[in-house]
């Protein structure tokens, strides 16, 4: 038997430099220094699957690495301003404000005990979270022993009693994924004359099905022929097989962060927007209180929902167990009306597949959109969500195979979002190995949204096992009204509204039919930038993508939060940041 | 029943409804806006109305003037008012509107759209980067200065040479933001030339043509973006990038008829973007009009306007019981990018007017229009053209008598 150190050496060996590491509890240190991003990502991955490894802290230095130190000294200067300003005790803090972490806090209102959710930025969901396809994966997809497999299957069939609890939009679509003559072409060679087809035809699709069956998934059937078609009429007619995968679903992920978050705080949980935790406030080896711009948090147990911060967060507390190396996601906005051309979460099975992406094609919304993508790009930065041309013609040529005659032209947005992978590549769910109260809930990358009903249970039952008493709060209310929307009501209703409220009757952004009313109604349920309310409403998500709302938006909002115009946030800057006519420039 | 709806309370909206109250028609203005006047309230500048009034009015007094027409014509007006259904089936159109007031059906005889344009966004043109706030489309920015009174940003880059991007150049300069710098990817600006002088030169606002915005730089807020120079295909010249520091990005990109708002099925030529319309102005729903922007995008309100005061003679025609014969297709033959009227069908004894949108720059040429054989029916001359300038011609009516489909270009004369 060769111990870790062993085995970490000798994959080290592999790569042309010196770099140094220590191990200590199943966490692999990482030191030295590299020419490139890339070769970081690589070693760090290639440590990550060495047998044992339960977590990976990759300090090497690339060359023209960006430095923290800006961030660092501004925690280090709030932390000594803010150090003495409690806010509160809490029985639970948990740090970051995403699905997971929203999840986390409807969780637990409903025990009996006080808790606090944490959010840096200036809404809840406004990470990683409000940049992805939506998409509430089978669970087909996840090796074996992983926590994403068993976190993801159990998540999916969540989804249906949340939402009818939660009031959010959520389809189970089905997913579709196609076996095309391109689906083996890396292996052609292997598979002469008629071998090639049989494979694809009969041989696959059974590969795929059981894969999904011994991953708990059910209901997986393999269709061949015409019945493709009936299904999806426009896929591409080269599919020979498909793998119709039924309990896929798709949802608007901030639709259901927000409905989690406005439940949980319902139920009693605080949640406290713009405030980011910069450092811990320790005794021994547990956390005392959670220091944050707006104060200190004392707390008796601390949750690491972070994000794309999460092994920044876990460093502050003492914690260091892993590295997030940042993966983004490119994803094209199809106008509404394309949906007519994708019903199902549309996939094309190319083998070998890339290891990272999962979940990538053409997805149907709830609204009706389609989405293309994503993409998968390791990038240094953990707010790179740019979208370069380029890689806007390598989302539309990689995928437009899939549904040949889509209307690629009704393009209408394109956006990025980041994953917060660990080198480890699954969820981090588990008790700090050297806090006594911390417990990390990180790495949630795909198929996290699928997973984060699950994976908040599964979290509290580890705060459970960490000692936390859970009593069931007896007036726990599992529901939330859903935000009414003009554009799903009928004329009748419509009416019946205006007639109670004639700001239903003044339609604001008439793209995607959102009235003033919804507008006031998001900033009465806490929205309170520009994005915030457009989330909620899909006020500017439409043809024009702003253009004649953006103003009226703002003016309705400086209105109901009383901040002037040119004061109000879009997301975290200044929407206006010029000066007012007749003041001082 | 009444007797005609104007869908939109915009100049050309206005012009129609006018013009139909004048021949003593019922008439009834929706609007969406809490206002009249279309986007004319937020062009403060001039230059308006040089051909309908024969004198340059701001645009709040193009409109002002409109309205009080309007209003002494004691036209039914519906302001908050958002046209959500129109059904138009025989001899029966029904307008089905929301408004603060509740939602109205209004039964009508038939139906002017005039809902305008909207302005291309940064994504019609993949635009690259980050989406932070401080990224406008110049009409924007317009009215957020001139009805509100607040700026966007300070240090300012326009994409853009054309006459509107020009025009909010000047307008940021007087307000007295801290720098501006117009891009555009042709090799000169593509407006008017009168606004080239008044807009841009005599205030030394600085240019640079053949560059565009790679990517726009910036988390929360714009930061910079990233220029570079473009060859004449506007490919990017490589090794030309440079960061340029700013906090505001405007964009003037042109405009495109604002047909998403259209609920009918009319259809739509893909030239003009608009929908397709006879030479009254009709689209292809019988008894349903399209006016001004929203048919192509015109350089002059006073051709929108003209356009307007055509369809109001169209609907006058229409509700008498007009007659049609076998439809005339024209078509853009060389050097047209897009034409308007697309078709000829009414039995009339008037010139046949049609907008044409020049494809290049060119001196001393003649419109032709030519039958399906490319022979030669009449020309008409013409001193200069540009893209940036909208063409038109007048062409009579026996000209087009029993052919099937003319096709009108441009050639040296």
């Amino acid at each position: 038997m060769f111990t870790l150190d062993y085995r970490v050496a000798s994959v080290l060996k592999k790569y042309p430099y010196n770099i140094s590491f220590r191990v200590r509890d199943n966490i692999v240190f990482l030191q030295g220094e590299v020419d490139s991003h890339m070769e970081w990502v690589e070693i760090g991955l290639s440590i990550g699957r060495v047998r044992g490894v339960e977590g990976v802290v990759n300090k090497i230095r690339w060359r023209g690495a960006p430095g923290n130190e800006a961030r660092e000294e501004w925690r280090r200067r709030v932390f000594e301003e803010k150090r003495n300003t409690v806010v509160g005790e809490y029985d639970v803090v948990i740090i970051g404000g995403g699905v997971v972490g929203a999840a986390l806090a409807r969780e637990l209102s409903k025990y009996e005990l006080k808790a606090a959710l944490l959010e840096k930025s200036t809404d809840i969901a406004a990470g990683t979270t409000k940049a992805n396809n939506g998409m509430i994966h089978a669970g087909v997809e996840p090796s074996r022993g992983t926590l994403k497999r068993m976190l993801n299957v159990r998540g999916n069939a969540m989804y249906g009693k949340l939402a009818e609890e939660l009031g959010f939009r959520f389809n189970r679509v089905g997913s579709l994924w196609l076996i095309t003559p391109r689906t083996l072409a890396s292996y052609r060679k292997y598979l002469p004359g008629p071998l090639y087809n049989l494979v694809l035809k009969h041989v696959l699709p059974w590969v795929v099905k059981i894969k999904g069956l011994v991953n708990g998934v059910r209901n997986i059937r393999i269709i061949r022929g015409r019945r493709i078609f009936e299904l999806e009429p426009f896929a591409t007619r080269d599919a020979v097989a498909a793998v119709y995968i039924p309990s896929t679903g798709v949802v608007d992920p901030y639709e259901v962060a927000v409905a989690l978050a406005e439940n949980a705080e319902a139920n009693g949980v605080e949640i406290h927007l713009e405030t980011e935790a910069v450092g811990f406030i320790k005794d021994g080896g547990a956390v005392k209180g959670v220091v944050t711009n707006k104060g200190v948090f004392l707390c008796r147990y601390v949750v690491n929902s972070a994000g794309l911060y999460a092994d920044e967060v876990a460093a502050l507390a003492g914690s260091e167990e892993y590295t997030i190396h940042p993966r983004k996601g490119v994803l094209l906005v199809f106008h509404r009306d394309t949906g007519v051309f994708t019903r199902h979460c549309l996939a094309e099975i190319i083998l070998p597949q890339d290891p990272y992406t999962k979940g990538g094609g053409i997805n149907p919304t709830v609204h009706g959109n389609v989405l293309w993508g994503p993409t998968a790009v390791e990038v240094p930065d953990k707010d790179d969500t740019s979208v370069t041309r380029e890689e806007i013609e390598h989302v539309l040529s990689k995928y437009s195979g899939i549904v040949p005659g889509f209307p690629r032209d009704r393009l209408i947005r394109y956006f990025a979002g980041v994953r917060a992978a660990t080198f480890t590549e699954d969820f981090v769910i588990r008790p700090a190995k050297w806090v006594r109260n911390l417990l990390h809930v990180a790495g949630i990358q795909s198929p996290g949204l699928a997973a984060s009903p699950a994976i908040a249970e599964y979290a509290v039952e580890k705060l459970r096992e960490m000692g936390l008493g859970l009593k069931p709060k007896t007036g726990f209310n599992p529901r939330r009204r859903p935000m009414p929307t003009a554009a799903g009501m009928s004329l009748e209703e419509l009416e019946g509204k205006i007639r109670m409220d004639p700001a239903w009757g003044r339609i604001v952004c008439t793209c995607e039919f959102v009235s003033e009313a919804e507008i006031v109604e998001a900033v009465r349920r806490g929205a309170r930038t520009l994005d915030a309310v457009k989330r909620r409403t899909r006020a500017g998500m439409g043809e024009c993508q702003g253009g004649f709302c953006t103003l009226e938006i703002a003016l309705i909002l400086s209105r109901e939060t009383g901040v002037p115009l040119n004061m109000l946030l879009k997301e975290e800057g200044r929407l206006f940041n010029g000066h007012v006519r007749s003041e001082q420039p | 029943m009444r007797g005609v709806t104007v869908i939109g309370g915009g100049p050309s909206g206005l012009a129609a409804a006018v013009g139909l109250a004048e021949k003593g028609y019922d008439v009834a203005v929706v609007e969406v806006m809490g206002e009249l006047g279309g986007m004319l309230t937020q062009c403060i500048h001039d230059g308006f109305g040089t051909k309908v009034f024969g004198e340059a009015l701001s645009g709040p007094e193009f409109s002002e003037r409109l309205v009080k027409k309007a209003r002494s014509l004691g036209l039914k007006v519906f302001l908050n008012t958002y046209v959500k259904e129109v059904r138009a089936g025989e001899g029966f159109k029904e307008v089905v509107a929301v408004s603060p007031g509740g939602v109205q059906r209004l039964q009508t005889r038939a139906i002017v759209y005039a809902i305008g344009c909207r302005e291309r966004n940064g994504f019609e043109i993949r635009l690259g980067g980050t989406r932070p706030a401080g990224v406008y489309t110049a009409g924007m920015v317009q009215r957020l200065v001139n009805l509100y009174g607040v700026l966007p940003g300070r240090r300012i880059v326009i994409m853009g040479g054309g006459d509107v991007g020009m025009i909010v150049a000047r307008h940021l300069h007087l307000e007295g933001v801290e720098s501006i710098l117009m891009v555009f990817p042709e090799a000169g600006f593509a407006g008017l030339p009168r606004n080239v002088q008044q807009c841009v030169l005599d205030f030394g606002i600085p240019f640079r043509p053949r560059t565009v915005v790679k990517k726009v730089i910036g988390r929360e807020r714009v930061e910079g973006v990233v220029l570079t120079r473009v060859d004449e295909k506007w490919n990017p010249v490589e090794g030309t990038e440079e960061f340029h520091a700013c906090d505001t990005v405007v964009l003037a990109l042109g405009l495109v008829p604002y047909t998403g708002e259209l609920k009918l099925g009319v259809r739509m030529d893909p030239a003009t973007r608009g929908p397709e319309v006879n030479e009254f102005f009709e689209t292809s729903v019988e008894g349903v009009f399209a006016v001004g922007n929203l048919v192509q995008v015109f350089d002059y309100v006073d051709d929108a306007f003209e356009t307007a005061c055509i369809a109001a003679r169209g609907v006058e025609k229409y509700l008498n019981g007009g007659l049609k014969t076998a439809p005339v297709r024209l078509s853009p033959g060389g050097n047209v990018r897009m034409l308007a009227p697309q078709r000829v069908e009414w039995v009339d004894d008037g010139d046949v007017p049609v907008f044409l949108r020049p494809a290049v720059e060119k001196a001393n040429v003649r419109v032709v229009v030519r039958n399906r054989e490319g022979r030669i029916l009449g020309g008409f001359f013409k001193r200069y053209v540009r893209p940036s300038t909208l063409e038109r011609i007048d062409v009579p009516r026996s000209m087009l008598s029993n052919l099937q489909e003319v096709s009108i270009d441009i050639a040296e004369d």
